[in-house]
């Protein structure tokens, strides 16, 4: 019999599985060098603006990319100036991070000139606070259960996240999360079963409800633990940011598949500049 | 008489007027005109020759215009030749010739041609009068009809792989003939050859290609299969889009611009095995025509090709049969009498089998469980019936169902986390997934008389797409229990039918028309969702998905008509309307071909089409799969439509052998969507047109095709040069980008060699240039959240995408070969055949993905390849 299966095993990996890969060495099209400009705001907190270069995509940096030397960053408040931003190293990244905090109903300006580089611009407005309560779970479970109420207002656009803060007060990453099947209603995500660590919707299906969310966790929750449910509200431009961001993840590696563009309110530059309220339902699992 | 006298006498002749002779038939004259009315030839003769005529101009028409050199002929031969083309009748009465209508009426020669040995009907043979240089071909049931207006003792039939025929007719009068040609080579098992002898320069029709099931059986085999679609694929003009894939795009179109029909039933999904296989065994296959452009009328409903598929009838004489047993299918075939020369049957099955192979080993091993189970297969099955009322009346009786089916049924199996008691832990889980046709069609052959020819369809199409999960875990910590399921399924069904005549008034006219009614039902989403454990009601489901039915309607003519003795135009129409939800749209389709007999047989061809379609193809991402939905047009997605234009030559040699054509084309589509960029097209949601944009499309390009079509070795060269782009408003910036099947160069090389009697050996080599894809243009820096502060890297990284299309992948070429043995037993025959595909190796890129070299921080592009060499054997048996 072991003769049998070695022989099946053999036709079929022949005949089935000898997919084989080649590493092709090619110069990628490169647009040029252009100021990256991000930063999502929120209401309350100060501004933290990263600027940053592109680069050729057959190059790789997974260090966060590289600042540029000598670049200015001028943020405007419907229309009137703020004090300059005072650049700081948080995780070993720089920020330029505004010494006033940011106010809803104010429409934000961000310019950034560089040296050598063509200026870039991008505005957006902060979005209202969600209304989001009764944040549950229990130890060991998988499900993480929350209220959302939804503003009666048509097109508004959340992002959902789930951490963990450990015992000793640190914190953990996003956890890998599911929309419960009856929700999600998703016949590709139902079966493949798929887990992400950020939701990106909009109101489409519960405009103006009272909506229970059921989110399935990947791995059980552990306890005694402190978990963290991020609900923010996103103004379009940081809802379809996000989107888009998602859907190139999603889309992959394969450079057969239609491409993914992410989306952009920067003008002669890249990134975002977008508004976000984020409310933070914090509770403890015994 | 002396010599001074003859001279004596010739110069007194000559010093007389000619007039002053009398003439008789056998008066040598001289005639030369060039595009001038008959009556002038007439006119010419009266006043040189002192030939009168006297007619009516009411019952005589002499205004056609003629060109005559006729030098020193006799008087009776050159009349003849003015006058026989017209009918006009001439006596001579005192010293005039009388001009008068032929009384003679038209006689019409019609009938069958079959196969002497199974009586298979024979589509494509050639009827010809030799003595009055007139011919015709069977039509697709093997019927033809010749209308003459003068006499023939005989004609001479014809057809590839047949022994010519002589079939006297009588002097007078109608006759309906029913003549069996018998095969050549009868040690070999009875082949159907499809191969037409009608020269390329006799047919206007242009843009097709004719598919025997000889050349079909003789192609090399991929896992010991011959499949329809690929033989396709290796004409000029049709590309396979992913490699190993059966896919069709044709002159630039996308497959869902295909029309597909079995015996003139369309077919929605077209494939077995995610592509690989086609849906219909090969062996049962009898004729195959592709048209890629210069449609006839009688085709409509989709833009870009026509795929005529004409399956096996059955023999009416003797029972045959074959089994056979490949790599990954096996399958059998018989057909036979049911009543001796009135009605026949075949039926043929094929079920793909290292499932089986698998499952045992699987259980054996306990991989799935105690209760579990494998199944992965695909199988079709053919029943066809046909009964002969009458000389005039037939009837087809065909049914086919084909099925892709996946099962994987599993019990505690999850290792990962089956010592872990916090984690969930799988109770058992089933997944189920499967597609496929029913086709079912009935068809009436009726012959009202000698040169009308009728064919009434009714028929009826299914596409089921089906699939379910579910699961149960539980997490042994809590008791916390998870019980999901779900499912999905979708349907369309085509029911109708349609009136088909085949009606030869006079040999300069072949006429078609006929009607067509299609009821589409569409139900492309139902599904449902469920967690059984979870303390959630649902918000909604999609169970209550749309249902439409749409009512097709079409009607067409068409006149294959010879204008002058060197020109033919094919004229036709075709009308349509498509009503679906309180929504009317119609269309009127022109048809135009013309052919120009130009010097040393070669034939100057053009045509111009109008194409209409009004169902779309929902495909996730731009690539086919089972789970596409066919759905009506809507509001806001109008019909498509398309335009193509086409000129060329074409020749067959004087012997036949050997027949060239280029073709050159332009073709534009309109109305076709394509999912918005960065969304994909929902195919679950009713209001799946707000997710696509609507654009057009253009394919332009040229194609060259050389083949040899007799002796032991045949084969063809094929060559094209294409572009074909698209452009959609807010995708690629609004501007044009090549197609995703945008191939430059395409050469297709086949060879078939016949090598003594046992042995034939095949060999198809394949080049096509790079398929596009696209690549990011720069990289830049992401952001997840508003503060630095919360968990998370923050290095997100982002590709910038620009032009759609922007790189060309590796060329693509591929060499197969096969070897077939035959041994002919005293009553049936056996053969093996030995194939390779790609016997060099040749490393073609099935897809692309961008990775990283953490090391060495760079991204660099992998090529995967999933069809290495691929030897394989096949064992068949025919009786």
């Amino acid at each position: 019999m072991r003769r049998q299966y070695f022989f099946v095993g053999t036709v079929l990996l022949v005949m089935l599985l000898n997919a084989c890969t080649k590493r092709v060495e090619i110069q990628m099209p490169y647009e040029g060098d252009k100021i990256v400009l991000n930063t999502l705001i929120q209401p309350d907190s100060v501004i933290y603006v990263r600027v940053t270069r592109s680069i050729p995509s057959n190059m790789l940096d997974d260090s966060g990319y590289k600042d540029i030397p000598g670049s200015a960053v001028i943020i405007t408040a419907n229309g009137v100036t703020l004090p300059a931003p005072q650049v700081q190293v948080i995780k070993g990244l720089s920020y330029f991070v505004s010494t006033e905090k940011a106010v809803r109903g104010q429409q934000y300006t961000v310019q950034v000139q560089a040296p050598g580089l063509t200026a870039v611009t991008a505005t957006d407005t902060l979005p209202a606070a969600p209304l989001a309560k009764n944040a549950s779970a229990q130890r060991n479970s998988n499900r993480v259960l929350f209220t959302l109420k939804d503003d009666p207002a048509p097109g508004n656009y959340y992002r959902i996240r789930i951490y963990i803060t450990n015992e000793n007060g640190g914190q953990g990453t996003y956890l890998l999360f599911g929309l419960d099947p009856a929700f999600n209603n998703n016949l590709v995500d139902f079966f493949t079963k798929s887990s992400y660590n950020s939701l990106v919707m909009n109101d489409e299906r519960f405009n103006g409800k009272d909506v229970n969310f059921v989110l399935q966790t990947v791995d059980p929750i552990p306890g005694p633990s402190q978990v963290t449910v991020e609900v923010s509200v996103l103004t379009r431009a940081t809802y379809d940011y996000f989107r888009t961001m998602t859907a190139q993840k999603e889309n992959g590696n394969m450079a057969v598949r239609n491409p993914v563009r992410v989306y952009t309110n920067v003008t002669n530059g890249y990134g975002i500049v977008g508004g976000i309220n984020t409310q933070k339902l914090t509770f403890k699992v015994e | 008489m002396s010599l001074a006298g003859k001279l004596l006498t010739g110069i007194f002749i000559l010093c007389f007027p000619l007039s002053v002779f009398a003439w008789d038939w056998q008066t040598r004259v001289t005639v030369i005109v060039k595009d001038q009315p008959i009556e002038k030839v007439c006119g010419l003769l009266e006043k040189e020759y002192g030939i009168h005529f006297s007619y009516s101009r009411e019952l005589v028409n002499l205004s056609r215009k003629i060109t005559l050199t006729a030098r020193s002929q006799r008087l009776k031969k050159v009349l003849e030749e003015v006058f026989a083309p017209d009918d006009i009748r001439f006596t001579r009465v005192g010293e005039q010739i009388v001009l008068l209508p032929d009384q003679r009426t038209t006689r019409t020669i019609s009938g069958y041609i079959k196969d002497a040995i199974s009586g298979e009907s024979l589509i494509g043979a050639t009827i010809y009068s030799p003595a009055l240089k007139q011919g015709t071909t069977t039509n697709q049931y093997g019927f033809f009809s010749l209308t003459t207006v003068k006499d023939s003792n005989s004609l001479v039939i014809t057809y590839i792989g047949y022994e010519p025929h002589i079939q006297p007719i009588r002097q007078k009068g109608d006759q309906l003939l029913n003549v069996a040609l018998q095969p050549v080579g009868s040690l070999k098992e009875v082949v159907i050859s499809a191969k037409e002898q009608i020269k390329l320069q006799e047919q206007t029709q242009m843009s097709r290609v004719k598919l025997s099931a000889t050349d079909l059986q003789a192609m090399p085999q991929l896992l010991g299969e011959v499949d329809v679609m690929r033989t396709l694929q290796s004409m000029p003009g049709v590309s396979g889009g992913m490699e190993g894939a059966g896919g069709l795009y044709v002159r630039g179109g996308s497959p869902d611009q295909n029309l597909v029909l079995m015996d003139g039933t369309p077919i929605f999904n077209f494939s077995h095995f995610f592509g690989v296989y086609s849906l219909v065994n090969a062996n049962v296959v009898k004729t195959t025509d592709l048209y890629k452009g210069a449609f006839p009328a009688r085709f409509g409903g989709r833009l870009s090709s026509v795929v005529d598929i004409a399956m096996k009838e059955g023999d009416m004489n003797s029972y045959h049969g074959d089994v056979s047993l490949g790599l990954i299918a096996a399958k059998f075939n018989v057909e036979g009498p049911i009543v001796k020369n009135k009605t026949s049957f075949v039926v043929s099955a094929r079920r793909s089998y290292p499932d089986l192979i698998l499952n045992a080993a699987l259980r054996a091993e306990n991989e799935m469980g105690s209760g579990g189970n494998f199944r992965a297969y695909f199988y079709d099955i053919n029943a066809k019936v046909n009964h002969i009322f009458s000389a005039k009346d037939r009837i087809f009786l065909s049914f086919y169902k084909g099925e892709d089916q996946l099962l994987l049924k599993q019990t505690p199996i999850d290792s990962t986390n089956s010592n872990d008691p916090a984690k969930f832990n799988t109770e058992s889980s089933k997944f189920q997934l499967g597609w496929g046709n029913t086709i079912a069609a009935l068809r009436w052959n009726h012959i009202y008389g000698p040169r009308l020819f009728s064919n009434v369809t009714l028929s009826f199409s299914q596409y089921a797409f089906f699939t379910q999960y579910e699961q149960k875990a539980v997490i042994a910590a809590s008791g916390e229990l998870s019980d999901v399921y779900g499912r999905y399924k979708s349907l369309m069904e085509n029911s109708g039918g349609r009136i088909d005549f085949d009606f030869r008034p006079d040999p300069r006219h072949s006429i078609r028309f006929g009607a067509i009614t299609t009821l589409h039902y569409f139900k492309p989403g139902s599904s449902s969702f469920r967690d059984k454990a979870s303390p959630v009601k649902p918000l909604d489901t999609l169970a209550t998905a749309m249902r439409v039915t749409g009512a097709e309607l079409s009607a067409y003519a068409e006149d294959d008509w010879q204008l002058r003795p060197d020109l033919y135009v094919n004229i036709g129409v075709h009308a349509s309307a498509f009503m679906v939800q309180h929504r009317f749209y119609h269309s009127i389709q022109p048809r135009l071909g013309l052919r120009y007999m130009l010097a040393r047989n070669w034939a100057l061809k053009a045509a111009y089409t109008h194409m209409n379609q009004y169902i779309h193809l929902l495909s996730s991402n731009g690539t086919t799969l089972p789970t596409d939905i066919w759905v009506p047009s809507t509001q806001r997605v109008a019909p498509m439509f398309s335009k193509q234009v086409t000129l060329g030559v074409a020749k067959t040699s004087l012997n036949g052998k050997y027949e060239c054509s280029l073709e050159g084309y332009f073709k534009s589509m309109h109305n076709m969507i394509e999912s918005k960029e960065n969304n994909t097209i929902n195919q679950f949601q009713p209001r799946w047109d707000e997710n696509v944009t609507i654009g057009k499309g253009w394919s332009y390009g040229a194609e060259v095709m050389l083949q040899k079509r007799k002796g032991t070795t045949t084969g063809w060269l094929g060559y094209t040069l294409s572009w074909s782009t698209r452009r959609f408003p807010g995708v690629n910036n609004d501007e044009i980008y090549p197609y995703k099947y945008d191939h430059r160069h395409d050469i297709e090389l086949v060879l078939m060699q016949r090598l003594g009697k046992h042995w034939d050996f095949s060999a198809s080599w394949h080049y096509n240039s790079g398929t596009p894809i696209t690549l990011p243009v720069s990289s830049y820096s992401g952001i997840g959240g508003a503060s630095p502060w919360d968990p998370g890297s923050g290095n997100t990284s982002i590709d910038r995408y620009n032009n759609w299309n922007n790189y060309r992948g590796a060329d693509v070429h591929r060499l197969d070969i096969g070897f077939t043995h035959t041994k002919q037993k005293k009553h049936w025959s056996r053969s093996w055949n030995f194939s390779i595909f790609n016997v060099y190796n040749r490393r073609n890129p099935f897809f692309y993905t961008i990775d990283e070299d953490a090391a060495e921080k760079k991204r660099y592009l992998t090529q995967v390849t999933i069809l290495p060499i691929l030897p394989s054997i096949t064992y068949a048996i025919k009786f």
